[in-house]
Parts: structure tokens; C-alpha cells; sequence
């Protein structure tokens, strides 16, 4: 590691606002799990490292009903797989949850972090994208929010400027929703998504698609499900899916897929999804 | 069977265990020496390029930075068979990752920090990206390959082409057996390059005494006396100025055999005045600096009579072994006995080419060469019995080996060479095989998503070395009757060192606590073994062994028919104590003789008791250069894998229910011990199988240099079952008649599971890996077609 | 000269990247340590060099492979992706931390009795991921026991004998806490 810098773990958010502001280029500390590897293969080199964990914004974790649940940015992967309003509200976070990674990197990784990667395949984002997340970002200037949706701009890309922290992401409450993630990776353990689909029926029978790993960052699926809308909740709308979905998504081809087995196996992931929901009833 | 032993056969637990799981066990990873320096590497950027100039300035400029060395400051040409490469690269560089200057610093940052102030100007060169492009010799990876040293007689490189050996096997009349022939069948398949993976990577701390020529080594190396005598041999100095001590090593693999950082570090610590140096790989230097298992691509033409009876094969295997040859050369020699297989082929052509590309280059690896060979002879088999529409078991019965049949290199099979056919036999039973399904079957399961299929394939191998491979024991007793055995080869996991204490124990009849096979192999202490490689060494190793504890009881007895007035002949031992054979209480206890024996009145006789005991393969020749024929396989062993597995049609992945893996190893010493073997081998083969492989730039640059994208298989990637078997048809030269099994359970994973593919989807997969996206992706295209 | 320079030449013991050490306080393996850490030192560089805790391994160096897990409050995490710093205040149990008073844990009588081991260097890793998983639920199904070492690399076992010994060791555990 050819960085040389300070390492800082402010008690307040006060405090790492106004250490990030005389300190531009300050790298945010959560679960390390992207920072560390950037940090040994120098892809950059970082001369402030400021840790997260001790704000107590970015530790909340907190669900309101009518109002919905709030994950801090400091809360870790498996701190959300194991919350049961998680697993009974938000399905496909959990499912998502427990298949990003290793077990061990769960217990570093955070669900914001994995946002603020920015990846295309980031396997947390698109059950965040068909719950509607709201990014909470702390600025100079107080918090502002943005949808998930517009908060990604390209492959590790965001709106975020300098001096702004993300402090967590807020799921709006549901109320009677199923939802399902489902990934497709090379082998069954510890790897990355080569195309990740979520799909959330909602009380009021609406479906919403998202998807990663098949775009320049994660997508929720507009057009789809408008498209989705007029059709009916069957097995013979789960096999239109199957090849629907492709005129959707653009994925490319790169070290971990083909672009042809991206799109194919995205189909299928999208039909097996929807097969699902069917199956956990609600007609 | 009379198996009436105490100790062979007993599944005890490994000796190193406790050490291991507890963190004491110490690597060379975890050492460190008063005065260490830490080394960091500068590496190529480019596949193939002339160095037109490297800056050093600013790194020998850096505080705590005691060394730097360029390719100018170690003219040392190294290679174990082709004398082909440049210790640093000095003038040109031959794939991306080869080392051109290094630093060696108090501390890693701080090397680190140095190697990044190297400044190196390259001229970028044409590269040879695969074997095609290399036969074509437009462009030459070695220009002067017909000046390079090389061992004569055994291999041959080929002037102005990049063929660092091209070499043969012809036996009979093979224009002949393709006229008898009713068909004539071809196949192309092919593997790419693969990765080791010990989790311990390469890592090695020198010390060159800057008064003398003495060097010391400590390293994670699976061949002490091998790195002895290559050390020597690159640096031009005596092999008993070379010390190597291996302590615990984390995995080898074959990656580990041979010579790697060693040298390399020692000029590092020449340069900085005799401080010990460590040279840690990084996971990335692990994939892209140190060498791989090469790629392959083979071609068989096979001549067959309507029932199945092989009458002719010409085989071209074609072994991409990138920027040098270090074992690719010797890999691809094993081809020319065992490249087609455990079969009776009566006429044979055979070209086995180590071919140069400007790639990561390639070594020994498990199974030296048979994995892709038998993915080829076994897959290529099946296709055969596809052809001539009979069932693959049948097609494999008629042809395989058998006592009184000759191997393509013309050796003699006996009834205790061990038996293929009981091997084939046991797995096909264990999974049940009936027979290839039908067409209306495969249709009707594709319905339900899930297809089921069965495969097996067979696999055969010896080790490869040199015709006059020698190993040794010694055998020292304790004042307490306890015995240290010390051998050469390193126990890295294999179970080499438990094994040989249950053979001492066996012999000297001591229950297996009293014996301990020393660790931490010394060359300047334990005796001498060429290579902890190719299966070798519970054959080798253990008749060296008994024959060390036959020695230690005769020494025994010489000074006990003195104290007790009989003959030597007259006695026998058994629980710590010679005796005599009638007069049972006539005895003396081993303790009593350890140290010499002493008489009531102070007198003593005898000493203390030392036994060695050697063993030497015998009999062995060199292939001949220009036919292949002769005798290279000190030991066979014969083996099987059946498949039982399960494909999602539309994701394409494969679900593997059951894998029947038979050996015939002629007697189990530790099954525990075996069992783990075989375990560890399927799921490395299976790695192989569906998971691994380089994967390469345009520019020939590795992308896939970490474990992000190169992956080897977890927990979750497991079949549900795996089923060993052993059959036990005993080897008459063998330590209670067994023979190795170390390689085997890896060889010929690929192509039972391809086998099993193609019986389940009727597509034929002729390219490793056979992942989820190669299987989905041939279902949507064979659909289409 | 000393050797240990930061860019600016400035001096200072025993500091690789040169920047000052921050202090941090924890607990490993029962024993509470003060120290003054590098900044830029990950937990696991912080076990082997501050601590000369060898016991717990680097495979990877990037979270890939798990041979330096180890349990910090707790939890399996990959030391070679916490700096040394993040473990103030922390609760750390390595390898060396598994057995007490000289006698050896179940779980690693049972890997010792299963085999679950050959070269050793991912065991102490696989240990403490074992650990980790008994720790929060004593009686594990397959399926789980392959989830909580799914990021230990092992390329010597084939992983069925650690599964097997992992298995047994909940089953003794749990026959013994029944006792009690």
C-alpha cells in the first residue's frame, strides 16, 4: 500500500463534515470492503481515511410503521439479513443480502457502501430500486434526498460532490408486498452477480423490475413494467418476461459473462422470479 | 487377504494436526530473522517487449532501501530441462509479469514504495498469443533456442521454430491399422491454463553469506534437494554451499516443485550485503508472475473396428507452455507413454509439442500433464462409442489394459501392475450405470427443466522422473526406546510424514506414538530425496523406510545375541524388545540398546543405533528419441471416476449428485489419510472441470489475476456425495504392495463429468471450463441447430 | 541515518508509512492490549507484527479467501480488510484464543479426528468461521455450515471433512451443554 494517511473516526457528523471539507479527497470508512482493496492494489492514493462508524446517524437502523425502515450507513449486510422487518417486509433485501459476498465480508460490508460503490453489478441495489430507496445525504448545506433511481449517473458513478456524506437510505413502508432477488453468478459460493433481478409485487398487485450487472449502473425497469401492467399475473406473462425483458437492458460482455449469456440468463432469472411471486399467491 | 498388520491399514489421525490446528504450525510466511530485509518486484506491463532502459535512481535513493537488482546484476540463466530463461529479465521480456527489477528494503512499504520509482522504457514487439500463432514461427519467442543448454537425448527443441521439445511415440504400422480400421474418428479438444492455488503462496527468505559462497534458504518450496542442486547450477557455486531448510508449507500442488523465488532471492541478498531477504508472492504474483499448469489442445484420429477395437490413434498433444518451458518440456514427455490412455492401442503415432507463447509460463501441476490429456483421450473415447452407437463401458472393456497387454511405449502390463477394469467395474456400479439414454428420455426430462446424465472416465498414471530417482531414510532410536525417522520429501499435506511412521511402526513393532518422522527438511541435516512430486512417494519413500527399520532391528540384534549368547538369527522383536524366539523371556528391551547396551559391571557393546535404509527406482530407461518406447513407469496406478449429475437447461448450471471414484492402489495404509487424497483431488479436478482457467487480453495481458475472477471451488460448490473406492490388487515391489495415489483422484474429473453432459443434454463439449455460461449457451445453440 | 523516513524526512520508530500512530485499545484473546498502531496497518499486519499472533494467515490480502479470519466482537470478519485502528475497543479472538488451560477445543479435536485439515494454512481461518457459526447457532444444518465457510478458501480437502467435523462438534456441544 503506497497511501500514507490519517486515519480519523469522528464522534459526530458535525465534526466528519467539517474534517472532509479542509480535507478534500478524504476517503469515507464503513465496512472496508472496497476501500481496503483500493487502497493494497493503490488504485488511488488516499491521504485521509475518515471512519464512519462512530456518527450516530450512519448507525441507525430503525423501521416506523407508516413511515418505513431506515438503514444507516454504518449497518452491515448481515445486521439487515438477520432483521426480521427485513425478511417480512422487504424479501428481496434479505435474499439479496445473503447472497452478496461471503459470509464474513456481510459482517464488514455495508447496504450503503455497496450503493455508494456504484458498481453496475452492486447486488444490493436493485431490491433497493423496487422498494423506491431514498439516499440520505448529509451536506454543508443540510441533508438532501434522492430516489435511488437518480442517484447513480455511470459505472461507479454518482451525484454526490465533495464534502457530502451518504448517512443511510430510507425504504418507504409497504404494506401486503411480495418480492423476490435473484442472481446469477459463475459458481454457487463467495462471487459477484453477472446479472442480478428483482421483482416486488406490491399490495395493489403493481410489479416493479430492477436489475443490475446488465447496464453501465443498476435499472430499474420503467418501461417493463408499464408494459407489465396491462398483462396478467401468470405463467404465460412470466414466459413473455423471459424474452420482454431483453429489449430493456443492454448488457455488455467482460471477464465475467458474455454479453449473450447476460441477456439470456437475465430472461430466465426474470421468468423464474415472476414464477415465484405467483407461487407465494396473491392473484 | 491376510492382512494381519498392527499398523498398515489403520486410519490414524494426521501427526502434524495438532500443531495445525492450534496456529503453532510455522511457515515461512510467518518467519522472521533478525536483520530481515522484505524484497518487492517490478513487472512487465507487456507480453513481449525489448527493455530499452531502466532507472533505478530514485528507488536506490529512498531511505531503508538496501538493494535494488536489474536484470544486469544477475547474469544467471536458469531452467530445470531448457536452460531458457534470464534469472531477471535483462533485454527482453516475454509475458506480462515477468520480474525486471526488484527491491529489497527494512521494510514492504518501503520496497513497495521503491518499485514504484523504477522507470522502465520497453519496445513493444509482436506477441505470440496461442499454439497456432507459435507454429506458424512468423514470430520467435526464444530467437536463439538452438544455442540454449538442454538436456540432450530426452528432449528436442527445434531450430528457428518455438517447439521447445517435440517428442514421439511410434509403435507398430500405423498406415496399416487405420487400412484394418472399419472407421476413422477424429476430435479436437482443448484446456486452458489453470492455477495452483496453494493458499500459502510462494514465499522464500535467502541469506547469502557474503564471506563465502554459503547460501541459506528457507522456503515454501515441495523439493529441498531440488532447489539444492538447481541453485547451485543457476549461480554457478557448489551444492554444498547451498543449505535449504522447508519448514511447514502451505500447499504446493506441483507449483512448488522445482526452483522459483529462490535463486532470484538470493541474489537480492548478495546485494545487500548477506542480510537474509523474504520475498513474499502476492495472490497476483502467484497467478501472473509464478508459473501455471499449461494450456493444451488435442487432436486424435482413431481407427476402430465395428466392435469397438481400437486399430490405429495419431495424437498430436500441443501444450501451450508460455514464455519457457521450466517442467512444460517434461509434462509433455509423460505423453508420450500415457497420451493415449490406459488402452491397447497396437499401432500408434504420437506427437507431444512444448510450444513457446508470450504468456505466463507453465510447470508441474497434479496429475503432470494427465488431467489434459485424459480430458482428451477420455472424451474423445466417448465420442467413439457415440459413433459407432455401443455402449461406452463396452467400448472401453474391449480396449483397456489388462496383464500380458503392452503400454504405447511397449511396457509390459502384469497381474501386480494393477487393474483398470476393476476399477471401471466398481464405479460404474456404484452409480449405477445402464447405458446411455434415449433420445425420447433426454426429450421428455427437458420438459421438466432438469436433465439428468451419467458419465465415467478412466485414468492411468506413473510418475514422471528421471530413470535413476533415488530416495533415503535414516532411523535414530531415543534413550527411551522412541525412534526419529528422517526423510527428504516434505509432508505438505499429503500425510507423507504419518504414513512413514506407520511403516516404522509397522517394522519395529512400536505402537505409532513412539515414532516420529522429523519435520522441517534440512538439507544439510535429513537425507537425500530428489522431488516431493508424482505420487512417489509412499512407494519409494516407504521401501526406503522398512528397509531402515529392518536395518535398526539387525543392529539390534547383533548387540542382543551378544548379551543374551545366541545368533542374531535366533531372535525376534515385538513391543519394545528383541527376544528370543523359543525363550521368550530371554529379552532385551529396545531402550536398553538404544544408546549401547551395559552390562551389570559397567562393560558396554554396540552403540547407538542409527539405521539408514535407500531405495532406488530400477530398471527404468529413457524413452527412445526417435519410437518412445521403453520402460518409464516405476509404478501405475489405475483408476475410474463415475458421474452422476443434473443440468439446469436454462441457466446451465450443473448440479453433481455423485462422483464414484475408484483406484487401484493395492494396499490402503491410512485410509483417513487416502480419503482425504481423493476428496481434495476430485474437488481440485472438479475445479478444473467447471470453474477455472486464464483468461487473456488481446494484448495477451492475464485478466483474471486475482481471486475475484479466478476462482477455485467452495463449500457451495460441492457435489453431494463423493464415493471412494479402493481396489486392492497388490503392487509385489510395493511397501505392503501399495502404490501412490497423491495426483489421481484429479485426473480425468473433467472428462467424466463431459462424458456425463453429453448424456444428458446429447451435446458434446470438446473446451474446459464447462461453466454455466459454456453449457447454457451450447443448449440455446444446439437448439437453434 | 535512520531508515524510517516519512516523505518529508521526518523520523519515526518502527513506522512503515511514516504517518504518526494513533493508539488503540482492545481485548485479544482475553488479554488487554494498549498499543500505539500505524494508521495504515490492517488488523491482520497488526496481529503478526505488533502482536507476533502468526497463528491467524494471509491467503489473499483482499477478502477473498479467508485464511485470516478471525472473530472480533463476535463475528468472522476478514482481518486483512480492518485496519488496525478500526479494532479500538474491540473484542478479538484468533486461533491462538480457541483453546484453554492447555486442552484442545471440541472443534478442533473433532477437525484433528475428521481430518478436516492437509497443508493447515486455511485451517486456523476455517476454525474461527466454524467458531463464529457454532457460537450463534448450535445446531446448524448443512446448508449452513457450507454458508459460514463458503469464504474460506480451502484447495486441499475438498471441504467434506471440515463439514463433517463442524457438524460433529455442534452435536457434541450440544449433547454436552445438555449435561450440564
Amino acid at each position: 500500500m503506497l497511501s500514507k494517511f490519517n486515519y480519523l473516526k469522528p464522534k459526530s457528523l458535525d465534526e466528519a463534515l467539517a474534517y472532509i471539507k479542509e480535507n478534500p479527497g478524504t476517503k469515507l470508512l464503513a465496512g472496508g470492503t472496497d476501500l481496503m482493496i483500493v487502497l493494497r492494489r493503490n488504485m488511488e492514493i488516499v491521504d485521509h481515511v475518515l471512519d464512519i462508524k462512530d456518527i450516530p446517524e450512519t448507525k441507525r437502523f430503525e423501521y416506523k410503521a407508516g413511515e418505513g425502515l431506515f438503514i444507516g450507513a454504518s449497518v452491515t449486510v448481515n445486521e439487515i439479513s438477520e432483521c426480521d422487518v427485513v425478511a417480512e417486509k422487504y424479501a428481496a433485501v434479505k435474499e439479496a443480502a445473503d447472497s452478496l459476498a461471503s459470509y464474513q465480508l456481510r459482517n464488514r460490508a455495508t447496504l450503503v457502501g455497496n450503493l455508494c460503490n456504484a458498481s453496475p453489478g452492486a447486488d444490493l441495489a436493485s431490491p433497493l430500486l423496487v422498494f423506491d430507496a431514498v439516499v440520505h445525504i448529509a451536506g454543508p448545506n443540510g441533508i438532501r434526498e434522492v430516489a435511488l433511481e437518480n442517484f447513480f449517473t455511470g459505472v461507479k458513478r454518482t451525484v454526490l460532490v465533495p464534502g457530502e456524506i451518504v448517512i443511510g437510505v430510507m425504504l418507504p413502508d409497504v404494506k401486503g408486498d411480495t418480492s423476490v432477488f435473484l442472481k446469477q453468478a459463475r459458481i454457487k459460493g463467495h462471487d459477484l452477480g453477472i446479472a442480478g433481478v428483482s421483482i416486488r409485487r406490491t399490495g395493489e398487485g403493481k410489479l416493479c423490475v430492477g436489475m443490475t450487472a446488465v447496464a453501465p449502473t443498476p435499472i430499474r425497469l420503467r418501461n417493463l413494467e408499464e408494459s407489465l401492467q396491462s398483462k396478467p399475473f401468470s405463467a404465460e406473462t412470466a414466459e413473455w418476461l423471459n424474452e420482454e425483458i431483453k429489449n430493456h437492458i443492454k448488457p455488455i460482455s467482460d471477464i465475467r459473462s458474455s454479453a449473450e449469456y447476460r441477456l439470456h440468463v437475465s430472461g430466465v432469472l426474470a421468468q423464474k422470479g415472476l414464477m415465484q411471486l405467483i407461487a407465494m399467491g396473491g392473484k | 487377504m491376510s492382512k494381519q498388520y498392527r499398523h498398515i491399514g489403520q486410519p490414524y489421525d494426521r501427526k502434524d494436526a495438532q500443531e495445525k490446528v492450534t496456529g503453532q504450525a510455522m511457515y515461512v510466511h510467518d518467519m522472521e530473522l533478525p536483520g530481515m530485509l522484505h524484497a518487492k518486484c517490478l513487472h512487465s506491463p507487456h507480453a513481449h517487449a525489448e527493455i530499452i532502459s531502466i532507472d533505478t535512481s530514485a528507488a536506490e535513493a529512498l531511505p531503508g532501501v538496501k538493494a535494488v537488482v536489474t536484470g544486469k546484476d544477475a547474469p544467471y540463466r536458469v531452467g530445470l530441462y531448457m536452460v531458457d530463461k534470464n534469472l531477471i529479465a535483462s533485454d527482453r521480456v516475454r509475458y506480462q509479469g515477468e520480474i525486471v527489477a526488484a527491491v529489497a528494503a527494512e521494510d514492504e512499504v518501503t520496497a513497495e514504495r521503491a518499485v514504484s520509482l523504477i522507470k522502465v522504457e520497453y519496445k513493444p514487439l509482436p506477441i505470440i498469443h496461442d499454439v497456432d500463432e507459435a507454429l506458424e514461427a512468423k514470430i520467435l519467442v526464444h530467437e536463439n533456442l538452438h544455442t540454449y543448454e538442454y538436456m540432450e537425448g530426452v528432449f528436442f527443441p527445434q531450430k528457428g521454430t518455438n517447439i521447445a521439445s517435440w517428442n514421439r511415440t511410434l509403435k507398430g504400422d500405423v498406415k496399416k491399422g487405420f487400412e484394418e480400421a472399419d472407421f476413422i474418428i477424429e476430435n479436437e479438444l482443448s484446456v486452458p491454463a489453470v492455477a495452483h492455488v496453494p493458499m500459502e503462496t510462494h514465499v522464500t527468505i535467502a541469506q547469502a553469506d557474503p564471506y563465502s559462497k554459503k547460501v541459506k534458504i528457507w522456503s515454501s518450496a515441495q523439493s529441498p534437494f531440488a532447489v539444492r542442486q538447481l541453485l547451485a547450477k543457476s549461480l554457478g557455486i557448489d551444492k554444498s554451499d547451498v543449505h535449504v531448510i522447508v519448514p511447514y508449507i502451505g500447499g504446493g500442488f506441483g507449483g512448488k516443485a522445482g526452483i522459483h523465488l529462490e535463486p532470484f532471492v538470493t541474489v537480492l541478498s548478495r546485494a545487500a550485503n548477506g542480510r537474509p531477504v523474504k520475498l513474499k508472492a502476492t495472490r497476483e504474483e502467484e497467478f501472473n508472475l509464478l508459473p501455471t499448469r499449461a494450456g493444451m489442445r488435442s487432436r486424435f484420429k482413431t481407427g476402430v473396428k465395428k466392435d469397438g477395437t481400437i486399430t490405429a490413434m495419431e495424437i498430436y498433444h500441443d501444450w501451450d507452455s508460455g514464455a519457457y518451458a521450466d517442467y512444460g518440456v517434461n509434462v509433455g514427455k509423460t505423453a508420450v507413454y500415457s497420451g493415449a490412455g490406459p488402452y491397447i492401442v497396437p499401432n500408434v503415432e504420437l506427437h507431444s509439442r512444448t510450444i513457446y507463447t508470450n504468456k505466463v509460463f507453465s510447470t508441474a501441476y497434479r496429475g503432470f500433464g494427465h488431467l489434459e490429456t485424459h480430458w482428451a483421450v477420455e472424451r474423445h473415447m466417448d465420442y467413439i462409442a457415440q459413433q459407432l452407437n455401443i455402449d461406452p463401458y463396452e467400448l472401453r472393456m474391449k480396449n483397456l489394459l489388462r496383464a500380458g497387454a503392452t503400454t504405447i511405449s511397449g511396457e509390459l502390463i502384469y497381474e501386480s501392475t494393477g487393474n483398470p477394469i476393476d476399477c471401471l467395474n466398481a464405479v460404474v456400479k456404484e452409480i449405477g450405470w445402464t447405458g446411455r439414454k434415449t433420445d425420447e428420455e433426454r426429450a421428455l426430462e427437458m420438459k421438466t427443466g432438469k436433465v439428468r446424465g451419467k458419465g465415467f472416465a478412466m485414468l492411468q498414471k506413473a510418475p514422471a522422473m528421471p530413470s535413476y530417482t533415488s530416495t533415503a531414510a535414516i532411523m535414530q532410536m531415543n534413550e527411551d526406546g522412541h525412534v526419529k525417522v528422517m526423510i527428504g520429501a516434505v509432508d505438505m499435506g499429503q500425510g507423507a510424514n504419518t504414513i512413514m511412521a506407520q511403516i516404522a511402526a509397522e517394522e519395529l513393532g512400536l505402537p505409532i506414538e513412539s515414532v516420529e518422522v522429523v519435520w522441517d527438511v534440512d538439507t544439510n541435516k535429513h537425507p537425500y530425496d530428489w522431488n516431493t512430486v508424482a505420487s512417489k512417494y509412499t512407494f519409494m519413500g516407504g521401501n526406503a523406510v522398512k528397509k531402515a527399520a529392518k536395518n535398526m532391528i539387525q543392529q539390534m540384534k547383533e548387540v542382543a545375541a551378544q548379551v543374551l549368547r545366541c545368533h542374531p538369527d535366533e531372535l525376534a522383536h515385538g513391543d519394545g524388545y528383541i527376544y528370543h524366539v523359543h525363550h521368550t523371556a530371554r529379552r532385551i528391551p529396545f531402550k536398553k540398546l538404544a544408546m549401547g547396551y551395559m552390562y551389570e559391571n559397567g562393560n558396554g557393546i554396540g552403540g547407538p543405533v542409527i539405521a539408514h535404509g535407500v531405495y532406488m527406482a530400477s530398471g527404468l530407461t529413457n524413452p527412445d528419441p526417435q519410437t518412445g518406447q521403453g520402460r518409464p513407469g516405476l509404478v501405475w496406478t489405475f483408476g475410474a471416476h463415475a458421474v452422476d449429475l443434473e443440468v439446469d437447461i436454462y441457466t446451465g448450471e450443473v448440479h453433481v449428485l455423485k462422483i464414484a471414484s475408484a483406484f487401484d492402489i493395492g494396499q490402503v495404509i491410512n485410509k483417513k489419510l487416502v480419503d482425504g487424497q481423493v476428496l481434495g483431488g476430485v474437488i481440485q479436478g472438479l475445479g478444473s472441470a467447471m470453474i477455472e482457467g486464464y483468461k487473456f487480453s488481446p494484448d495477451a495481458k492475464l485478466l483474471n489475476p486475482s481471486f475475484t475472477d479466478n476462482k477455485i471451488p467452495t463449500a457451495k460448490d460441492l457435489p453431494d456425495e463423493i464415493v471412494p473406492i479402493y481396489i486392492e490388487n497388490p503392487q509385489n515391489d510395493g511397501p505392503y504392495g501399495a502404490r501412490g495415489i497423491g495426483e489421481h483422484p484429479m485426473i480425468s474429473v473433467p472428462s467424466a463429468i463431459g462424458n456425463a453432459l453429453y448424456d444428458a443434454l446429447g451435446i458434446n463439449f470438446y473446451k474446459l471450463p464447462l461453466s454455466p455460461e459454456n453449457i447454457s449457451l451450447a443448449i440455446k445453440n444446439h437448439k437453434k441447430a | 541515518m535512520c531508515d524510517r523516513h516519512n516523505k518529508d524526512g521526518d523520523c519515526f520508530e518502527y513506522v512503515e508509512s511514516g504517518m504518526p500512530r494513533v493508539p488503540m485499545s482492545c481485548k485479544i484473546n482475553g488479554e488487554i492490549v494498549h498499543k500505539m498502531v500505524d494508521p495504515t496497518m490492517t488488523l491482520l499486519q497488526f496481529l503478526h507484527k505488533d502482536m507476533s499472533l502468526f497463528g491467524t494467515k494471509e491467503g489473499c490480502g483482499e477478502g477473498e479467501c479467508g485464511a485470516c479470519t478471525i472473530k472480533m466482537n463476535g463475528r468472522a470478519v476478514n482481518s486483512c480488510l480492518v485496519l488496525a485502528a478500526e479494532a479500538q475497543g474491540s473484542e478479538i479472538i484468533t486461533v491462538e484464543g480457541l483453546s484453554k488451560n492447555g486442552e484442545l477445543s471440541v472443534l478442533q479435536k473433532e477437525f484433528i479426528k475428521h481430518d478436516a485439515l492437509q497443508c493447515g494454512f486455511c485451517t486456523p481461518g476455517m476454525l474461527m468461521s466454524a467458531r463464529a457459526l457454532l457460537d450463534k447457532n448450535n445446531d446448524p444444518d448443512l446448508e449452513e455450515v457450507k454458508e459460514a465457510i463458503a469464504g474460506n478458501f480451502c484447495r486441499c480437502t475438498g471441504y467434506f471433512p471440515i463439514i463433517d467435523a463442524i457438524l460433529a462438534t455442534a452435536k457434541k456441544e450440544r449433547e454436552g451443554s445438555d449435561h450440564e
